[in-house]
């Protein structure tokens, strides 16, 4: 099977599996590295964010020590994976890539950003960041404003764009409201409608919209260099044809750009695999799994890609 | 299409250079051992060059259409098939026209400006004269200026090339290039034909594709010919890649197909003998007629089994990726494959061209290379430095040879490649 379509297929039994699994009595802890989100009554297991938050906001020593157990899963989880938690198994991914092949069956376009605005907007991710990790530490120790610190609980998961959309597209409708019980509540879900809002129309227009400005994917990136997961380059076989950059969803260019650099995970990368599938040269691209070749681009696959057999037989 | 009358001068030319390359073809029949599936290829070139009848190669079913002359690889032709025009390169290897080119390209210019400008000046040559449009690209100063001069004999678009392929902006510059080549192509053929055109994504993926068959073959037969017993002569594989020049790229894909499914079944075995050295020619272009260096090579005892140029293995090696069905993507992708992967040495950076070249030499299991040099050919020998320094480390030895189009220096050519070759002999002797 060509990886393309075991990622799509492997995408949807995630999506299946993490949003619906607790139907069938599947629990995995508040340990993933994915937005298996919190508003989903039926899901399997729960995003890290959610006891993150929660711990960071209560702030006592029995929460800390279950946070830490719960930190020490999460990140032999990302160890395991890298990012291919994003690119293979995220909900909220599958989302994005279900909107990003209804425009191509719509025949559009997409969008791309300059480098000049990708590092512009590459600071959103550390906002959401910030306000996931020092927010919490205002609630628990409420000293100005309590009253407003109170109603900022899990304070990113109110902003977060899969608060209304996982929910949303799980049929959870009664999850979907701008909370009007306190003026804090009601900016902050506002807010967060806008997020979702955004992201629904972005990911529509623009391949993985949401992706470089998730706070969980920077946490998640902050391993890559233990990760057991990884994506790699032979300097010697790349011609920096700049496929790679094109067929990426998250636009990185740096894997081609790059000389001399053999693991070439860079932050944003969500390891997809499409450089691999779409590289025209010979072991130019591989992905590693505990330093054991998986998957390695070759110029046959590349001339044998439906991409080009499909058009083919379709014109003769 | 209207000629106009020929002057005796041209009709001398026309001669000379229909003797030319019927001595050379005729030399490729002599070969012993050839594939039959290489007539096509050298059939296209009689057409081309001695019978001076190109037209059944270019237009199906007698059906003409525009043509367009293009010069360099930095031209997308899948822009040009897909506008319903057909595309034939025009970078010229004939000796005779130089002195005729001399008119307009100063003595220290290269031959192959001045043996194109020459065929451009002097009507006669069918393929030059079928062309009511050339584009050039801005690659080298030569290309730049010798433009300008073939302007006073045809209508000449310029693409300008950005020298740093690395930067944004020139990524950006070039796609702007590309569109507005795009643009100018949809309101040309409107002109000619009278009917509007529009490039479609869906013509231009069928123009893709059709190149991408083309390059999936282009591949096969390197790998054919990285085998341990040589299938082809260098020379050969050159005929084949000169008429990609002038032929339908759709037909000409079928004949190397024909060719490649000939040569992965032969049962002959190797066109030469199994210690030969094997030769890779780096450099400057080696353009058909003008096939006096691998000729000497050949001759004195090796056989060349890859080249680098550009009007060689390197012209159909790099594919437009997979873009999707939407005419940005598309256009994205075409610049891309383009500029980025283009190891002409008019781009500065150039370290691209070390790693290509390192990476023939493993795959092919080059003994030497011969660094072939045009006179006049500035960026190629500026290069030769780098390249001799990045070899030392793979050990394989190089020579530099500086010539022209014209055939005086021959003999002493022979002398210093026949020294090389003996070289190269006793290197694999010594190393076995």
């Amino acid at each position: 099977m060509r990886i393309g379509k075991l990622r799509w297929l492997i995408l949807s039994l995630s999506f299946v599996l993490l949003l619906f699994g607790a139907c069938a009595g599947l629990h995995l802890g508040s340990i993933l590295p994915t937005f298996s989100c919190c508003f989903v009554p039926t899901r399997a297991g729960t995003c890290f964010f959610l006891p993150l938050q929660l711990s960071l906001g209560t702030f006592t020593w029995p929460d800390m020590l279950l946070f830490l157990n719960r930190f020490f899963w999460f990140s032999l989880l990302v160890l395991l994976l890298g990012r291919a938690w994003c690119g293979w198994l995220c909900p909220l991914g599958f989302f994005q890539d279900l909107l990003d092949r209804l425009r191509q069956a719509v025949g559009l376009g997409y969008a791309r950003f300059s480098a000049k605005w990708r590092g512009r907007l590459s600071w959103v991710k550390w906002i959401f960041l910030g306000i996931a990790l020092l927010i919490p530490l205002w609630v628990a120790f409420p000293v100005l404003f309590a009253p407003v610190a109170l109603d900022l609980n899990i304070p990113f998961c109110q902003l977060c764009p899969g608060k209304y959309i996982l929910p949303l597209i799980t049929f959870s409708r009664d999850r979907i409201l701008v909370d009007f019980e306190s003026t804090t509540r009601m900016v902050m879900s506002s807010l967060g409608l806008l997020f979702s809002v955004t992201v629904i129309i972005g990911a529509f227009v623009k391949r993985r919209f949401w992706c470089p400005y998730c706070p969980l994917g920077l946490l998640m990136s902050w391993y890559r260099k233990w990760s057991l997961f990884k994506l790699k380059k032979d300097d010697a076989t790349c011609t920096h044809c700049q496929v790679c950059a094109n067929v990426c969803p998250l636009e990185i260019d740096e894997v081609f750009l790059s000389r001399g650099r053999v693991d070439v995970t860079f932050s944003d990368c969500i390891l997809c695999l499409k450089c691999i599938e779409h590289c025209p040269e010979d072991d130019a691209l591989r992905a590693d799994f505990l330093g054991r070749t998986v998957y390695r681009s070759t110029s046959k696959g590349f001339f044998r890609h439906p991409a080009i057999m499909n058009a083919e037989t379709k014109h003769e | 299409m209207n000629k106009p009358l020929q002057s005796k001068a041209s009709s001398r030319q026309l001669r000379q250079i229909s003797r030319e390359a019927g001595r050379q073809l005729a030399a490729m029949q002599e070969l012993s051992n050839a594939p039959q599936a290489l007539a096509p290829f050298i059939d296209a070139l009689e057409h081309v060059f001695v019978a001076n009848d190109p037209e059944p190669l270019l237009f199906k079913d007698g059906q003409s259409k525009p043509v367009i002359g293009i010069y360099c690889i930095l031209v997308p032709e899948e822009l040009i098939y897909a506008a319903g025009a057909i595309p034939i390169r025009l970078c010229g290897g004939c000796t005779s026209p130089c002195a005729a080119g001399e008119e307009f390209v100063p003595r220290d210019g290269c031959p192959l400006a001045k043996s194109s400008l020459g065929l451009t000046a002097q009507q006669g040559l069918a393929v030059y004269d079928l062309c009511d449009v050339v584009i050039i690209p801005t690659t080298c100063d030569a290309k730049r200026k010798f433009a300008e001069e073939v302007s006073r004999f045809q209508e000449v678009w310029m693409l300008e090339v950005p020298h740093l392929k690395e930067s944004e902006i020139s990524q950006q510059a070039w796609l702007q290039q590309v569109m507005a080549l795009k643009d100018r192509l949809e309101v040309y053929m409107k002109s000619v034909t009278g009917k509007r055109t529009k490039i479609t994504p869906k013509g231009l993926e069928q123009a893709i594709c059709q190149q991408t068959a083309a390059q999936e073959q282009v591949r096969r037969l390197q790998l054919l010919r990285a085998r341990e017993s040589a299938l082809l002569w260098g020379r050969q594989a050159m005929i084949v890649a000169g008429a990609y020049s002038f032929m339908e790229v759709g037909a000409w894909t079928e004949a190397l197909r024909v060719l490649n499914d000939e040569l992965e079944t032969r049962t002959a075995g190797s066109v030469c003998a199994e210690k030969t050295p094997r030769l890779l020619i780096a450099g400057s272009p080696v353009i058909f007629p003008n096939f006096k260096l691998p000729n000497l090579i050949e001759e004195m005892g090796g056989v060349v089994v890859i080249d680098e140029s550009c009007v060689g293995e390197r012209m159909l090696y790099d594919p437009v990726g997979h873009p999707e069905r939407d005419l940005r993507s598309q256009m994205i992708a075409l610049a891309a494959r383009y500029l980025m992967p283009c190891i002409c040495p008019s781009f500065a950076p150039n370290e691209d061209r070390l790693v290509t070249l390192k990476r023939m030499i493993k795959t092919h299991k080059v003994d030497g290379v011969i660094y072939h040099v045009l006179k006049g050919c500035v960026v190629y020998d500026f290069e030769v430095t780098r390249v001799e320094r990045a070899l030392k480390e793979c050990d394989v030895p190089l020579v530099r040879i500086e010539t022209d189009y014209s055939p005086e220096d021959v003999e002493q050519l022979r002398t210093r490649i026949e020294a090389f070759i003996e070289v190269l002999h006793l290197r694999k002797e010594k190393n076995q």
